[in-house]
């Protein structure tokens, strides 16, 4: 199977390195702007980060006596109230050309300071999620080594300050951003509040990220943009070293009709397909070890005033289960998504109204695994943007949560599920 | 002792005739200039580079590419903005090729560089190498253009 992978990578980069005989692209999609710094004319080192400071409600409602909770019905990353401010992230680094006179190596570093699932476990004042260095040497096949996202879904791979919601699908939530349950880890049964204890992960969430080393590219031919990436990585996310001798394999496809602009709110028709593959052992046995696999589909158009994107994603292995219940995430289940998401930027207006629908069905076809029966999530989101300027904006979001569960227990909890409001203010620096 | 004074005397007369006909070659590319204008690049920030290409296209904008006549000067640090891969070599491409824009590349500089490089800086085609940058500027200023360092 490794080989199988591997030889798909490497027929990945072949195709890539074919595309090579077209026009080299300067900086256009996310491998380019977050791996690379434009050609004599970079700084040394520029200081940049973010702010997001936030507000969200739960409205879900309790199940049984107890009137014990589950965390769909809390807000994170604490999870121990159904309402709370939150400086949510509060990122700060520095990037650029290291040695000016040369344009062919870059670096960036970016450290977390706010509150999430990155800096909760173990209270940690600050953590580092991003520390990678660029040589752009061979053309066609860039060398990007370090900590650094990894290339795949959208909402994970895009600049999380240029998101256009608070919160991640259910599907990006729970199929893509990796949990990482450490030796000794326990499960927890359904609390109340104050005083739950749900996080019974111990380690950061994967953040989209892992420690390894990434080939890729963008190449131009007339209007339209092409990118590839091929990254092998520990398969540990922001742990930085290795558990185990596995390693995995990401590939990343991208094709772009560029209509104008640059950076992140660049206007244009993206097309992009990726898959990951790896192996995760499970702390609490570790003779077991088990497939981890993803892929996806999508597409983003965005033309002002109006924006739309779809993703379509699926997972055999390891799903995620809660964050209170690590000792059913080492599985061989399967589990598949989608989004449909679309803007419109109110003309002659600083506002955005943004609409969002996400389905995820976790335990597909396997009605009598050992974590539970299929379980279905359905949301729909209507949010609003306010740009102050180009820097700092405010965003607001309703999301209507329709949960349900095969497993009546589950059920019975998943029917209190209801509605979450976010509001948060970004500013980028 | 003769001969050497001779040869002295050919070289000076060689050079101030260069200078000279380098002097009538300015001008000459724009012989219906109404402004002409020297822009210094010598800043380290990037913002610097594309400021300097905006003050160009601004005042080719205003003027008309035959009514002003435009070169901007790189030295020290702001050599960078005419290395053969620099960012804005599109930019470079077209003031030089809509706007007769010319673009000179001090020696010094490239020199120092090819020092702390291990080799020669490659140079973007459409810049020419001029023997000191600062003393570019003076024989502009002096031939009446003005200088602006954005």
């Amino acid at each position: 199977m490794k080989n199988m992978t591997i030889k798909t990578s490497l027929t990945a980069l072949t195709l890539a390195m074919g595309l090579g005989a077209a026009q080299q692209a300067s900086a256009a999609n996310w491998l380019m702007l977050q791996g690379t710094e434009p050609a004599g004319s970079a700084p040394r080192a520029k200081l940049w980060g973010f702010v997001q400071a936030q507000y969200q409600k739960d409205f879900s409602d309790s199940f049984g006596a107890g009137e014990v909770y589950i965390p769909p019905k809390l807000i994170g990353p604490n999870l121990e109230t159904q309402d709370q401010f939150n400086v949510n992230r509060a990122r700060i680094g520095v990037r650029g050309s290291n040695f000016p006179l040369d344009s062919k190596t870059n670096y960036f570093v970016l450290i977390e300071m706010g509150r999430n699932g990155i800096t909760n476990h173990g209270d940690a004042f600050a953590k580092v999620t991003d520390a990678s260095v660029t040589f752009n040497h061979i053309p066609g096949a860039r060398v990007r080594v370090g900590l650094f996202k990894n290339p795949g879904p959208e909402e994970g791979l895009q600049a999380i300050h240029v998101f256009d919601y608070i919160n991640f699908t259910t599907v990006t939530n729970q199929l893509m951003l990796e949990r990482y349950p450490v030796a000794g880890y326990t499960n927890a049964p359904a609390q109340s509040i104050p005083g739950a204890d749900f996080n019974k992960i111990g380690n950061s969430v994967g953040a989209f990220r892992d420690t390894g080393i990434q080939v890729f590219d963008t190449f131009k031919s007339g209007s339209w943009e092409t990118a590839y990436a091929v990254k092998i990585g520990n398969g540990s996310g922001l742990e930085i070293t290795d558990n185990d001798n596995n390693k995995d394999v990401y590939l990343y496809l991208s094709t772009e009709k560029v209509y104008g602009g640059k950076g992140g709110r660049r206007e244009g028709w993206k097309f992009f397909a990726w898959s990951q593959s790896g192996k995760r052992i499970d702390p609490n046995n570790t003779a077991n070890e088990y497939d981890r696999k993803r892929y996806g589909v999508g597409t983003k158009y965005l033309k002002k005033p109006f924006r739309v994107s779809a993703e379509y994603m699926k997972g055999k292995g390891m799903i995620f289960q809660g964050p209170h219940r690590p000792g059913h995430m080492f599985n061989d289940l399967e589990a598949s998504g989608w989004y449909v998401e679309g803007g419109w930027y109110i003309p002659k207006t600083k506002l955005e109204i943004d609409l969002r629908y996400d389905s995820y069905t976790r335990e597909e076809n396997h009605p009598t695994s050992v974590a539970g029966d299929e379980s279905r999530y359905k949301t729909a989101t209507i949010g609003m943007q306010y740009h102050f300027n180009k820097k700092t904006r405010l965003n607001m979001e309703y999301s209507n949560r329709n949960y349900e569960s095969d497993t009546t227990a589950v059920n019975n909890q998943y029917e209190g599920v209801k509605g979450r409001f976010a509001i948060q203010v970004t500013a980028i620096f | 002792m003769k001969s050497l004074k001779n040869w002295l005397m050919l070289a000076l007369l060689a050079l101030s005739l260069g200078l000279s006909a380098q002097a009538m070659a300015d001008k000459a590319s724009k012989p219906f200039a109404e402004k002409r204008v020297v822009l210094q690049i010598s800043d380290p920030n990037p913002f610097k580079q594309t400021l300097v290409l905006n003050v160009a296209n601004n005042l080719l904008k205003h003027y008309g590419p035959d009514k002003v006549d435009i070169e901007i000067v790189a030295f020290g640090p702001g050599l960078r903005l005419l290395f053969a891969d620099n960012a804005n070599k599109g930019r470079i491409k077209r003031l030089v090729e809509n706007g007769g824009v010319r673009f000179s590349a001090c020696s010094n500089t490239i020199r120092n560089m090819g020092k702390k490089l291990g080799h020669p800086p490659v140079l973007n085609p459409n810049a020419v190498k001029v023997s000191a940058g600062v003393v570019r500027i003076l024989d502009l200023v002096d031939q009446g253009y003005v200088l602006i360092k954005p």
